[in-house]
């Protein structure tokens, strides 16, 4: 029942993206982007997650550094601030596990109005989250995700994918993270922009011990106010979730800013 | 009285030659309009980058981006003049691929719109 009501809405969402008179949109919400802010460019982008868990929430602020080296790499840190709330644990908070990504374009063929890119990533996640106490902020394991963003995005739709082998330590399961969305944008295209985009991905993740698989559909909107700053929000309801009982999400709320700084 | 002559001649010599060197710098233009087709702005929040770096080219003004159009125009002084060169690094650096650069001594129309 739940998965024919999550297919319907599924359903319903490509219709409407199919009907709209569309142009433009920005970097979609759970997916990576293969756009990079080019050389010296930098920006700031946090936002808010609030995860309904069937025994407990769990509010997730990350905050995302990204730096441009080169024209084509992109060096940043992620800063997660946790706060757990079990139903029968008291609450914690702190900073939880620290990443490092760097990403590279490893292909890039552009056309008027559109773009094709292939970026490689690194991310490497550092076990900074305290787990001496119940409930743990971090995972206690040395992650290094390697991966690839791929990406179409012309200025009437964007088709984005992403996806990765994360390596894991500390006897957490290896698993292949893979992401799809595509985005369109509502308003008439202008720059500087003041647009509407509204996006529908597919977020998953597939552990290898034991197999198992867990995917999200995530609907979501963005309004770019300007040059710069870019609200964003989103829902991520499970369709496939193969966790135990008290592992399992209700859904996944997000409210997020980016904001380009130089 | 000769040398009067002389020295009127003279003088209205070089009143002339000070007159036509004046109106011939009148004549040149003040201003330098380029215009940058860029392929791969495909997204508005992405083509920030791109505006901050060529507004850093000495003495850009009226900088304008046609996302639809792929193409960039701005204006210049005549004597800071850039290269078609040093335009197509600031749009690679900015990560997109620059093609035709074009200088004219008067503002380019605007492409129409497609849609």
């Amino acid at each position: 029942m739940k998965l024919k009501y999550y297919l319907f809405f599924l359903a319903y969402c490509l219709f409407i993206l199919c009907t709209i008179n569309v142009h433009a949109q920005g970097p979609p919400i759970y997916t990576d982007t293969p756009v990079l802010l080019g050389l010296e460019g930098s920006g700031i982008r946090t936002f808010g997650k609030f995860v309904q868990k069937e025994h407990g929430t769990i509010y997730l602020q990350p905050i995302v550094l990204p730096y441009n080296i080169t024209p084509k790499i992109l060096v940043g840190a992620i800063i997660p601030l946790v706060n757990k709330n079990p139903d029968n644990l008291a609450a914690r908070f702190g900073v939880g596990d620290i990443a490092l990504f760097i990403k590279k374009t490893i292909y890039q063929k552009d056309g008027k109005a559109k773009t094709f890119r292939i970026v490689g990533k690194v991310k490497q996640v550092f076990p900074t989250g305290n787990t001496t106490e119940t409930p743990y902020i971090g995972n206690d394991s040395y992650q290094t995700l390697l991966g690839a963003v791929i990406g179409y995005i012309t200025t009437k739709v964007g088709v984005y994918s992403d996806f990765g082998y994360n390596i894991t330590s500390n006897g957490l399961s290896d698993n292949f993270v893979y992401n799809i969305a595509i985005g369109y944008p509502l308003l008439a295209q202008q720059y500087p922009a003041k647009q509407v985009n509204i996006f529908l991905e597919l977020n998953g993740n597939y552990l290898l011990e034991p197999n198992s698989n867990n995917l999200f559909i995530s609907p979501g909107a963005q309004w770019i106010t300007g040059r710069r700053v870019l609200i964003e929000s989103g829902i991520q309801l499970p369709l496939i979730e193969q966790v135990a009982e008290t592992q399992r999400t209700k859904f996944v709320f997000t409210l997020g800013i980016r904001v380009l700084l130089f | 009285m000769k040398n009067n002559i002389y020295y009127i001649l003279a003088t209205v010599l070089v009143m002339i030659s000070f007159g036509y060197s004046t109106a011939l710098a009148q004549d040149k233009p003040s201003k330098t309009y380029i215009q940058i087709r860029v392929d791969g702005l495909s997204c508005a929040f992405c083509a920030y980058g791109l505006e901050k770096k060529l507004k850093k080219v000495d003495g850009a003004s009226n900088l304008h981006i046609d996302l639809n159009a792929g193409i960039v125009t701005l204006e210049v002084p005549t004597d800071k003049k850039p290269t078609e060169e040093s335009l197509k690094k600031v749009v690679t650096d900015a990560g997109f691929t620059p093609r035709k650069i074009k200088f004219s001594e008067s503002p380019f129309k605007k492409a129409p719109k497609d849609d």
